[in-house]
């Protein structure tokens, strides 16, 4: 399936993110695995945050508290706070961003963490991951309360280290954008500590972190090419 | 008397070597040339997968895929592939020890106007010039250049720039650092993000156009004729936006900016037929006349 195809499909899903999907898509949908696998898994979020909302369960305890440390350690929070509040401060954090963004951000930790999963599992194709990005995400809630960036870091750092030698000017375009991203997101967080009330500034963050993501998929994608 | 012997047959060694390393050379230098033919009916699918080098895609007027390639050495295979009115041709690098010369390959590809390409890319340089057909690209440091070429343009790039010249259709571009630059472009429906890069709009915007061009540092520029009709709406988180359109007060009602920090302009010049949206984190947006 052509990857013009599935960008049209993805442009749909972001275009109406909670309507029906038109029937161009669904028809390139049953014709493609990779969009039906995406579909599959944003059901599978939209259903699970659903059934969330409605049955109004708490989320482990451990995990908020892990995650609300987290946050006020960077600074990205106030500690004030109330105790009993946490649905409070996730829905101030994420609340005035578009549902969407709150979705691809998700997805791009995910596969973030799918992605590692799988290199350190040595699996080639991060295709193949994909189906398994729910249960990581729903067995590893700590790796995500814990600091994610530093993790982050030190996988990047195996991935980068695995990309061909040959090529230097792909390492070093992928080291130097790197580079960049990283810039970004201190920036971003920046902004965001000094305007937590500011969603514009949140949006950028967000598509920081989405870069990030984008980078480590391309330097994943060049190892497991350049590595056959 | 014995030197001039000497002297001659050192001379005949001499260019004896030098004619043998020329053939050997050239011999060589063959070897890792190719040429491949398909024939093909319609819109084909045409493949490219090169880590390293240079790919030109031009149209022709025959239906025939015609792939002329040079191999930077025996280190480097290519692959091709023909199935119905799929093409695939694939560089695979047989040894990666050798020096990143040694690992290129370089192509020009013929096709029929109306080919579909998914071109994926490293390092080098892509240039496709006068295909009427949907086209993608995933490169990371290759710099982009597309001339006269119509259809839906899906550009992934981390640090290679993009170069669209008089380009038709639709645009999704997308990179880290690298510069995205539209000229003359008679496009309905534009979205380009970049991070670090700076983005240059010059051409018109047309009726129910949509443009959305984003970036976090660098500039965006957008030039504009006196009849463009559109409506703009340009915020700057904490950069400047330069504006030298004679817009009016929005006259479509377009949301309010949701940042108390940005530096934002929104208005209307002319009916507002077109919809423009530039947004920077800190860089600086401008909105100039065309001269």
């Amino acid at each position: 399936m052509s990857p013009t195809q599935c960008a049209q499909f993805e442009r749909m899903l972001e275009e109406q993110p909670d309507g029906p999907l038109a029937a161009e898509a669904t028809a390139h949908m049953e014709g493609c695995t990779d969009c039906r696998m995406l579909w599959s898994d944003l059901e599978a979020i939209r259903t699970t945050a659903m059934e969330w909302g409605g049955q109004d369960v708490e989320p482990p305890e451990y995990l908020w508290i892990a995650l609300r440390r987290q946050l006020e350690f960077e600074g990205l929070i106030r500690g004030s706070i109330r105790e009993g509040s946490q649905r409070g401060w996730v829905s101030a954090w994420f609340g005035a961003a578009p549902r969407w963004a709150l979705a691809g951000a998700s997805i791009s930790l995910l596969l973030i963490a799918a992605m590692l999963a799988g290199y350190q599992k040595n699996e080639p194709n991060t295709a193949a991951l994909l189906p398994t990005r729910m249960s990581i995400s729903a067995a590893r809630p700590k790796l995500v309360a814990a600091d994610l960036g530093k993790a982050l870091d030190g996988d990047l750092k195996q991935v980068f280290d695995s990309l061909p030698e040959g090529n230097t000017v792909l390492t070093s375009s992928l080291r130097e954008n790197l580079g960049i991203v990283d810039n970004l997101i201190a920036v971003c967080e920046k902004s965001v500590r000094e305007q937590p009330d500011d969603p514009v500034a949140r949006d950028y963050l967000y598509g920081a972190y989405e870069q990030k993501a984008v980078l480590l998929a391309t330097a994943m994608d060049r190892s497991a090419l350049e590595g056959q | 008397m014995k030197g001039r012997v000497g002297s001659v047959v050192c001379s005949r060694v001499a260019g004896t070597a030098l004619i043998a390393l020329f053939l050997a050379t050239s011999a060589n230098a063959q070897l890792r040339r190719f040429e491949r033919h398909f024939t093909v009916q319609g819109k084909p699918v045409v493949t490219v997968q090169n880590a390293t080098g240079r790919i030109q895609v031009r149209a022709w007027d025959k239906q025939e895929v015609l792939i002329l390639g040079q191999r930077g050495s025996t280190n480097v295979e290519v692959d091709t592939e023909q199935a119905g009115n799929r093409i695939e041709i694939a560089t695979r690098v047989i040894s990666g020890n050798a020096n990143p010369d040694a690992l290129r390959a370089d192509y020009d590809i013929s096709v029929p106007a109306e080919s579909e390409l998914q071109v994926r890319s490293d390092s080098g340089n892509v240039t496709v010039d006068s295909v009427h057909g949907d086209m993608s690209f995933d490169t990371v440091a290759a710099d982009l250049a597309l001339q006269d070429v119509e259809g839906y343009l899906v550009v992934k790039s981390i640090g290679g720039s993009t170069i669209c010249t008089r380009c038709s259709g639709r645009l999704d571009a997308t990179s880290i650092s690298g510069d995205v630059k539209l000229l003359q472009p008679t496009m309905d429906n534009v979205r380009v993000q970049t991070s670090s890069g700076n983005i240059f709009f010059d051409g018109s915007f047309m009726n129910r156009g949509i443009y959305v061009l984003k970036n976090y540092s660098g500039t965006i520029e957008v030039r504009f004729s006196s009849t463009d009709s559109f409506d703009v709406r340009a915020t700057s988180l904490y950069g400047n936006v330069i504006n030298q359109a004679p817009v009016v007060p929005d006259r479509h009602s377009m949301p309010a900016p949701r940042s108390g920090l940005a530096k934002s302009l929104f208005g209307t010049m002319n009916d507002g037929h077109a919809k423009v949206e530039l947004s920077s984190f800190n860089g600086t947006i401008k909105i100039s006349k065309r001269e």
